[in-house]
């Protein structure tokens, strides 16, 4: 950020203050009924009510806890089938084509399949993620290792690394960037199928789940409630985990330098 | 094959290639096809025009930048999907709101990537063609918008994969009369496992068509033809 920190508050304050003032003014006109467009001030008691009896933390705890899965799976299989992809050319002959193949498959695409796979519930939001989060990994994760200085590996060579130290030591570190970035990607896509995930194969709890069942009874107070949520969880953590992660690792190690510096 | 698990829900092969084909030649998957990409290219427009639009202004205002920018990246990392139902109660089922969704979900994407685009375009360039006597137009026309084209692709083009994915989910939701989502999502109310790996086999060969028959050209009549990307 280039701009001055208090013109940046000032201006965020304007555009928020600016438009919720217009929705306000929308909502208040009568022009729609209000179960339509609730005011904010029912929206605001909506998350109230739900933080108060606790169902909103079971909701994000559910979610949270899916995409947590799903994304440890997807970094489990995905980063190693990636540096494979990288180190070992039958590897990658063997499984580029087939992740250039699936990758472009939205992953909501196979919702319906998924639950007759694995019937309602929790397991198909995982697999969801799972499938969400793995080729961003895959691909990002392969890139590096194939971006790695070769000069670096030769100078390690030549001071008589053996591989194995050439790989923790060197290969490792250097992909690392890439495979944040791809952790990153992998948050962002495995939040949307989720959050979708969660609507179509309901279960009991989910921040999608709240959504789509609301809007069976009306409440979009409540549905515009959680969609704050969610979009406050999905900028909370792209802020503070994988920002605090780039940080401590390849920051530090100075592999990358920060933006804003 | 091996009979571990039930043929109804893994169909072999041979079955879902031999429902493709049936489904091809009955006119089936290209009449769902065709209403998905209709509804593509009418939410993508609109997001398109609008996220160029926010992206230019501030890129080019520092007072719409300090206002919009908060609004766009709040709005960013939601997704798309989760505006579904809400648009369903405001707008009904049906086109209007899969499109809107649409057009709603590619627009951020595009606006981000305008952004940086107009901000990246070297001062040295704008410097030069204002000592040369450019006016503001002809120094928005001639200098800013092709420099910040490669960026306004990228975004272009994120916006687009953004807006597919989407378009998907949303027609299971809105029951659309026609499209590739529907029809893997109606299907599954038929056990009809090898329509639906027919369907998702259409959904991922579109996917890729879009990004080689669509943007691949584009940017080699634009961005690489004018030399500013090498590829």
């Amino acid at each position: 950020m280039r701009l001055p920190r208090a013109r940046a508050v000032v201006g965020a304050m304007i555009a928020f203050g600016v438009s919720a003032l217009a929705w306000e003014v929308f909502a208040r006109s009568g022009s729609l009924p209000p179960a339509i467009t609730p005011p904010l001030e029912a929206i605001a008691a909506a998350l109230g009510r739900m933080i108060a009896d606790g169902t909103m933390f079971v909701h994000v705890g559910y979610t949270l806890a899916r995409i947590g899965v799903g994304l440890a799976l997807a970094t489990l299989v995905g980063v190693p089938l990636g540096m494979l992809m990288g180190r070992f050319k039958p590897v990658e002959r063997f499984v580029l084509p087939l992740v250039s193949v699936l990758s472009p498959i939205p992953s909501l695409a196979w919702v319906p399949l998924f639950i007759l796979w694995f019937g309602l519930g929790n397991t198909a939001s995982v697999a969801l993620v799972l499938y969400a989060a793995l080729f961003p990994l895959v691909l990002n994760t392969w890139t590096g290792v194939c971006g790695v200085n070769r000069l670096w590996i030769r100078a390690a060579e030549s001071m008589g690394a053996g591989s194995g130290a050439i790989f923790r030591h060197v290969v490792l570190p250097g992909a690392l960037p890439f495979v944040i970035a791809g952790l990153r990607q992998a948050f962002a896509r495995g939040w949307i199928a989720v959050v979708g995930g969660e609507m179509i194969a309901a279960t009991r709890w989910g921040l999608g789940w709240v959504i789509f069942d609301s809007k069976e009874f009306l409440n979009t107070d409540v549905m515009l409630g959680s969609l704050a949520v969610i979009g406050l969880l999905g900028l909370g953590v792209e802020r503070l985990v994988f920002a605090a992660l780039e940080r401590r690792t390849v920051e530090r190690w100075g592999l990358m330098r920060s933006a804003r510096a | 094959m091996l009979g571990l698990m039930p043929a109804k829900l893994f169909p072999g092969v041979d079955r879902i290639v031999a429902t493709f084909v049936r489904l091809i030649a009955t006119g089936v998957l290209p009449v769902h096809a065709l209403s998905t990409l209709a509804r593509l290219a009418a939410g993508f427009a609109l997001g398109a025009v609008a996220g160029v639009i926010v992206g230019l202004l501030m890129g080019r205002s520092r007072w719409a930048e300090d206002v919009l920018l908060p609004l766009v990246s709040v709005g960013n990392p939601i997704p798309g999907l989760a505006y579904a139902p809400l648009f369903v109660i405001w707008f009904g089922l049906g086109n209007v709101p899969a499109v809107l969704i649409v057009g709603f979900a590619a627009a951020f994407p595009v606006a981000v990537n305008t952004w940086t685009g107009v901000r990246a375009v070297k001062t040295i360039w704008i410097r030069s063609a204002v000592a040369m006597g450019a006016r503001e137009r002809q120094l928005f026309r001639k200098v800013v918008l092709p420099g910040a084209l490669p960026a306004v692709m990228t975004g272009l083009r994120l916006g687009l994969a953004r807006a597919w994915r989407v378009l998907v989910a949303v027609e299971m939701l809105t029951a659309v009369p026609l499209g590739l989502g529907w029809l893997i999502f109606g299907a599954r109310e038929f056990l009809a496992t090898d329509v639906m790996l027919a369907g998702i086999a259409v959904i991922g060969l579109v996917g890729i068509g879009l990004e080689k028959l669509v943007f691949e050209p584009l940017e080699r009549a634009t961005v690489v033809r004018w030399g500013m990307l090498a590829r």
